[in-house]
C-alpha cells in the first residue's frame, strides 16, 4: 500500500517536473508517454510518445534508459508489402519547431530485458538523453493498444479508408 | 444456281443458329456460374482466388500437445506468424484480433466456430509454453504453438508467410536479435483450406464485419 502511494507520488513529482520544465520555455516537450501492454511473460515491450521541439535548433535524442529494463533502443517498424521489419536507429533527430510522434506500427522505443512483468496501469520511468546534454525524465503508463486501433479505424472511415484495403 | 444459293442460305442459317445458340448457352452458363462463385464485392479482396487445400503439418503447443491440420477442421482459424520478442507489431495485431473476437461474441453461431492460432517463428527463444501463454493473453480463444524450422516451414510456405531471423547486431545485448515476419492474419476455413487473409494494417471492426460476410458467403455456397 505504502509502496503504491510512494510510486504514485514519485510519478506525480516526475510528471510535474517534466511539465514545469516545458512550461519554462525549455525547448523539448514530451507528450503522452505510454507503453503497449503485452503478456506478462514477455522480455521486450514498446514505448510511444510525442517529442516536440519548440526551439530553433534540431535536437538529437541519443540514448534512453529505464530502471525497469536492461536496455532501451530506438526502433522503427517498417512494412515492406505485408512483411514487418524492424530497423534500429542510432539516434532520433527532432527538427526545430517540429515534433516527432512515436506510435504503434512505426517509431518506438524498444524496451528490452524486462526486469519484472508489467501490467496495465503500471508506470515506467524513462530518462531521455539528448546530444546537448539535456536529460528529460518521463513516466510512461502501461496501457492496452486495442482501443487505439479501433479509434484509428473510425478515423479512417471518414478519410482514407480505401488505403486500408489490400 | 437458284437452288444452290438457297441451299447455301439454309446452311448458313443453320451455322448462324448454331453459333447463336452456343453464345446464348455460354452466356447463360457464365451468368449461372457467376451467381454461384462470385463473392460479394466487400469481401472479394480478402479471399484467395481459389481456396487452397493445405497439406498436413505438425506444430507443438504447451504440454507437448501437437497441432495438426485436422485440428483446424470444423473451425474458422485465424493464423498469425510472429514472435514474443516483438514489441510493436505482434502485440498490436494480436490485440486487434482479440478485439475482433470480442466483437464477434454478438454473433454466437460465428463465435463458437472461431479460433486464433499464434505461431512463433522464433523457437530458439519461444518455447511452446511461452507461445501459448503469450497468445492466450489476447483472447481465451487463442492458442500458441511453435516448431523446428522444418515444422514451421511446412505450414508457413503453404501460406507464403515468409520470415527471416536476423543475426544479432553487435550493439544489442544478450539474446536481442530481430525477426522479420509476414503480419497478415490468414484465415483457414472449416475444411482446412486457406480461404482468406487480412493484410496489415488491420482493425477490429473490419475483421469482425468482413468475417461475418465471408462466413455467410461460405455457408451459402455449401448449401447449394
Amino acid at each position: 500500500m505504502m509502496g503504491l502511494f510512494l510510486k504514485t507520488l514519485i510519478a506525480l513529482m516526475l510528471g510535474f517536473a517534466a511539465l514545469s520544465a516545458s512550461a519554462d520555455g525549455v525547448d523539448i516537450q514530451i507528450q503522452d508517454p505510454w507503453v503497449l501492454a503485452a503478456p506478462p511473460n514477455v522480455k521486450v515491450m514498446a514505448a510511444y510518445l510525442e517529442i516536440k521541439n519548440n526551439g530553433q535548433k534540431p535536437r538529437i535524442l541519443t540514448n534512453i534508459a529505464s530502471p525497469a529494463f536492461g536496455q532501451v533502443g530506438i526502433h522503427r517498424s517498417v512494412m515492406h508489402g505485408n512483411m514487418a521489419h524492424m530497423e534500429h536507429l542510432k539516434e532520433l533527430t527532432i527538427p526545430p519547431n517540429a515534433s516527432v510522434v512515436l506510435k504503434p506500427g512505426g517509431l518506438h522505443f524498444m524496451l528490452m530485458d524486462a526486469k519484472k512483468p508489467l501490467l496495465v496501469g503500471d508506470q515506467v520511468p524513462m530518462t531521455l538523453n539528448f546530444q546537448s546534454g539535456e536529460k528529460i525524465v518521463v513516466t510512461a503508463i502501461v496501457r492496452s493498444g486495442q482501443m487505439e486501433g479501433m479509434e484509428d479505424h473510425q478515423h479512417m472511415d471518414h478519410s482514407g479508408h480505401e488505403n486500408h484495403k489490400p | 444456281m437458284k437452288n444452290q444459293s438457297l441451299v447455301l442460305t439454309k446452311r448458313n442459317l443453320a451455322i448462324l443458329l448454331a453459333i447463336a445458340l452456343s453464345i446464348t448457352a455460354f452466356i447463360g452458363w457464365r451468368l449461372g456460374h457467376k451467381t454461384v462463385v462470385q463473392p460479394p464485392e466487400e469481401i472479394v479482396d480478402y479471399l484467395f482466388w481459389q481456396a487452397k487445400d493445405l497439406t498436413d503439418f505438425k506444430l507443438v503447443g504447451a504440454n507437448s500437445k501437437t497441432l495438426v491440420l485436422n485440428d483446424l477442421k470444423g473451425k474458422w482459424s485465424f493464423i498469425f506468424f510472429g514472435y514474443t520478442h516483438c514489441p510493436d507489431v505482434c502485440p498490436l495485431t494480436l490485440g486487434i484480433l482479440g478485439q475482433a473476437f470480442t466483437l464477434l461474441e454478438n454473433n454466437p453461431d460465428a463465435f463458437q466456430e472461431i479460433q486464433g492460432v499464434f505461431i512463433s517463428v522464433d523457437p530458439k527463444r519461444d518455447t511452446p509454453e511461452l507461445a501459448k501463454e503469450y497468445a492466450s493473453y489476447f483472447s481465451s480463444k487463442f492458442t500458441g504453438v511453435t516448431g523446428d524450422t522444418a515444422q514451421l516451414d511446412a505450414l508457413s510456405r503453404q501460406m507464403s508467410a515468409l520470415y527471416t531471423i536476423h543475426p544479432k547486431e553487435p550493439k544489442e545485448s544478450g539474446d536481442n536479435y530481430l525477426v522479420s515476419h509476414n503480419s497478415t492474419i490468414f484465415l483457414v476455413d472449416p475444411r482446412g483450406r486457406l480461404y482468406g487473409r487480412f493484410p496489415p494494417p488491420q482493425a477490429p471492426q473490419e475483421i469482425a464485419e468482413v468475417f461475418i460476410k465471408i462466413r455467410m458467403f461460405y455457408n451459402e455456397g455449401a448449401n447449394k
